[in-house]
């Protein structure tokens, strides 16, 4: 048997790159740890789960359906994503999770040669994609924890296609208010795309935080990401999409994979949309007693924190966040440590129920004992 | 051409004596070209011979075999690619023709004359059932300045930055003046060196500088295995901001490898107290020096991500010392016992032998099972005892299952397991270390 000789047939970008290891499923975890539970605080899901309409089409997907192909371009959903927003159905592209739709954007604006730029201390995924494309990634600094808009602006040259911002930011909850992303927007001008990833939109409370879909109108270069994963608590369905200018879309669906939605995806995610329970109020008031609840434990504690919008905060350390991972993983409390965002020493918590917050500060104040 | 592309000459011969001049004098002229002076050329070129003629004779006569000479700017390397073949591969050992009984007169092969005159050998598998043999030899380079550096008196706040050749030095021509360390690799020794290093992407340096571009400290680090980065540092130039300068360097150094290949950061000389809680310790490594005292050295380590958590094995000799050990770690690892249990084995083992003649270091790898373990373990070590080289290691992988078949091997010719690097390997790194005063 001759075995392919990868040298040669994988572009060095792609042989260079470190593919992520995702965590192993909660039962291998545990028993690899040794613990008897598990409080998932690492991925920013919802406790809550999705609202209940979405919870009855999920209980109720008829298993012949199984056998169907769902719609290639998630036909009713983008209807119903237009309605919400006031824009045309087919300024949005819906993906297999905001993951897919961020290959899509590069996919489409960028070749051989060319740039993004986005942050360094962000949600990794832009730098990823662009990096394993063979597409230089302009990682710029943070400044004060948020998106230094000035030096983004000062690393722009003609080889820079897309700007990935993530507002709030993914991890440090800052935000860049509606006034600096339309001065920034401005700035730019219309020569790059730039993309604005609300994921944890739906979490904001404060009153200048941007709504991104709102400005589609006026910047046609703009391009907004949203998710189902993280308010709507159906991350395990894997859906988010983006909305953008109908010619800059029409573009970008040249590069996206039809079919890549599945049908319980989509039904669930327009029963999310339609929702008149109040789930994003119950969320939003979790969200808010843990926060506050998690911060004046941690100033108790002495240990900083990183704290802004998003249903997240940061803790620093004093030593390595990943082998705080590995004791707490041992205490049944799964984190996420930051050295892979750049935040050495600190670790991301996602704000959860009263029961998984107080379980983490028991398991922090042992391992730090 | 590519600037990669300028720096590599290949070619590719039958592996027969008739050709062995083609091999020699493309070895020195191309080692000439890239800058290695007459000596270090003609060494150069004579340890190919004796390699050529050796695979020639012994490993892969008539077989297509690659010859590749690359440019590391600091050194010149010749690799030589053969398919694995019928014919004997225990011939690959260094120490292949060594008696592992007590004789006067050691029989020497070509690889064993090979390199007493390069700085490293080593041989590595590769994909596609293919052997490497690969020889370096580094370019001669002035020391550091003996003239002494004035004491660093810093002004103002710190900044970080990428030093430019004359910036990386500096900082080495300081850190041979202020704090000379016997376990720092040789390399620390030449400042010329270490730029050519940094320019051929052999490391990175980092450096803290003053806000009148005076040098605070600095940090070197480089690929170790594949995802595992080591390194050496932070030094730190002014004791009164040790805390504020190794934070900053470090933090830099890693910055600079969370999103790469690396899965962990190793450090196996040193680290300032300040940051030393930021590491987990792995263990004491012991130096030899042909005089003086011995030296010992703490190994620190962190993980740069989470812990997967994988399987290892190991013989039930060890299974009690590494489940400690991955305790004292919190490492989750599930260990799984190998034993003998009768079955066949076959053929000559062979060992990878990474020879440094500088640093008096040799690290031995198993390539390849076979029925000869121990015998394979006292020939090598006769061998290497007898190049005056005095301090051995030898490095198993935790996820190769034959491997854990060394640990008795090990243990019985005086090495001890001194530590565990996560994930250096298929999984973790046991390192043995020999030891020498027996």
């Amino acid at each position: 048997m001759i075995e392919p000789n990868l040298d040669l047939l994988v572009p060095a970008y792609v042989r260079e790159f470190e593919p992520y290891i995702p965590s192993m499923p909660d039962p291998e975890l545990q028993k690899l740890y040794g613990c008897d539970h598990l409080y998932r605080l690492n991925n920013n899901e919802n406790p809550l789960g999705p609202p209940p309409g979405a919870q009855e089409v999920i209980r109720r997907f008829p298993s012949p359906r199984g056998a169907v192909y769902p719609s290639g371009d998630s036909y009713y959903l983008r209807r119903e994503i237009a309605v919400c927003h006031a824009i045309d159905p087919d300024q949005v592209l819906v993906g297999n999770g905001a993951n897919e739709v961020i290959a899509f954007v590069i996919k489409a604006f960028c070749g051989q040669g060319d740039n993004i730029i986005t942050a360094d201390k962000t949600f990794a995924v832009y730098e990823w994609v662009a990096v394993f494309s063979g597409i230089e990634a302009r990682v710029i600094p943070l400044n004060e924890e948020r998106f230094d808009d000035q030096a983004m602006l000062k690393n722009i040259d003609d080889a820079t296609k897309v700007i990935f911002l993530c507002n709030p930011n993914n991890p440090t909850g800052t935000y860049w208010s509606r006034d600096t992303l339309k001065a920034f927007l401005d700035e730019v001008g219309g020569r790059q795309i730039v993309v604005v990833d609300e994921a944890y939109f739906e979490f904001v409370e404060a009153d200048d935080f941007p709504d991104g879909m709102s400005l589609l109108k006026d910047y046609p270069n703009l391009i907004v990401f949203r998710t189902f994963s993280k308010m709507y608590g159906i991350a395990g369905l894997r859906i988010g999409y983006l909305a953008g200018d109908l010619k800059v879309v029409d573009m970008i669906r040249r590069t996206c994979v039809v079919y890549s939605v599945n049908g319980i995806a989509q039904e669930a995610a327009l029963a999310c949309l339609r929702d008149e329970t109040g789930h994003i109020r119950r969320t939003r008031d979790l969200v808010r007693e843990s926060k506050s609840f998690l911060s004046a434990e941690m100033a108790a504690l002495g240990l900083p924190v990183i704290v802004g919008e998003g249903n997240y905060l940061i803790v620093k350390l004093p030593g390595s966040d990943t082998l705080a991972y590995r004791k707490l993983m041992h205490e049944g409390i799964m984190i996420r440590p930051m050295t892979g965002f750049r935040y050495p020493n600190h670790i991301r918590v996602t704000l959860a129920r009263m029961e998984a917050m107080e379980a983490f500060v028991a398991a922090l104040k042992k391992i730090l004992a | 051409m590519s600037q990669d592309h300028e720096r590599i000459v290949s070619l590719q011969l039958t592996a027969r004596m008739s050709f062995l001049p083609v091999a020699t004098h493309c070895v020195e002229t191309v080692a000439k070209v890239f800058g290695l002076g007459r000596e270090e050329s003609l060494k150069l070129s004579l340890a190919s011979e004796e390699i050529f003629s050796y695979l020639c004779s012994h490993v892969c006569r008539g077989e297509i075999l690659d010859i590749r000479c690359s440019n590391g700017l600091s050194y010149v390397r010749v690799e030589f690619r053969f398919p694995v073949s019928a014919l004997d591969m225990g011939a690959l050992n260094i120490a292949a023709s060594v008696s592992c009984e007590n004789e006067d007169d050691m029989a020497e092969v070509g690889l064993a004359i090979a390199s007493r005159t390069i700085d490293r050998l080593n041989i590595i598998a590769e994909r596609q059932n293919r052997i490497c043999l690969a020889i370096e030899k580094d370019k001669d380079y002035p020391p550091a300045l003996e003239t002494s550096i004035a004491p660093v008196d810093l002004t103002g706040p710190l900044m970080v930055e990428m030093p430019d050749t004359e910036g990386a030095k500096r900082y080495v021509t300081i850190l041979a003046q202020c704090s000379p360390d016997p376990l720092r690799p040789p390399f620390f020794s030449y400042p010329g060196k270490v730029a050519d290093m940094v320019a051929a992407g052999e490391c990175q340096v980092v450096t803290v500088v003053d806000a009148k571009g005076e040098c605070a400290g600095g940090v070197l680090f480089r690929f170790w295995t594949a995802r595992i980065v080591e390194m050496f540092g932070p030094h730190v130039f002014d004791q009164s901001r040790e805390g504020e300068i190794a934070a900053m360097l470090l933090d830099t150094c890693i910055a600079r490898t969370a999103r790469t290949k690396a899965i962990g950061l190793v450090n196996l000389t040193g680290i300032p107290p300040s940051v030393q809680s930021q590491f987990e310790l792995l263990g004491l490594l012991h130096h030899y020096p042909h005089d003086g005292e011995t030296v010992h050295r703490q190994a620190f380590y962190r993980l740069l991500h989470e812990d997967q958590g994988c399987p290892v094995f190991s013989d039930a000799i060890l299974k009690e010392y590494l489940r400690q050990e991955y305790s004292r770690l919190f490492l989750a690892r599930e260990i799984r016992e190998v034993r003998d249990q009768g079955e066949m084995k076959a053929g000559a083992s062979i060992f990878s032998a990474e020879v440094r003649r500088e640093g008096s270091v040799a690290i031995l790898r198993p390539l390849w099972p076979g029925a000869d373990l121990d015998d394979n373990v006292k020939r090598h070590l006769r061998f290497i005892k007898e190049e005056g080289i005095n301090n051995i290691f030898f490095y198993l992988d935790l996820g190769v299952s034959w491997h854990a078949s060394l640990m008795t091997v090990l243990i019985t010719n005086h090495f001890r397991a001194a530590l565990i690097i996560p994930f250096a390997g298929q999984a973790d790194f046991l390192i043995f270390q020999y030891d020498i005063l027996i």
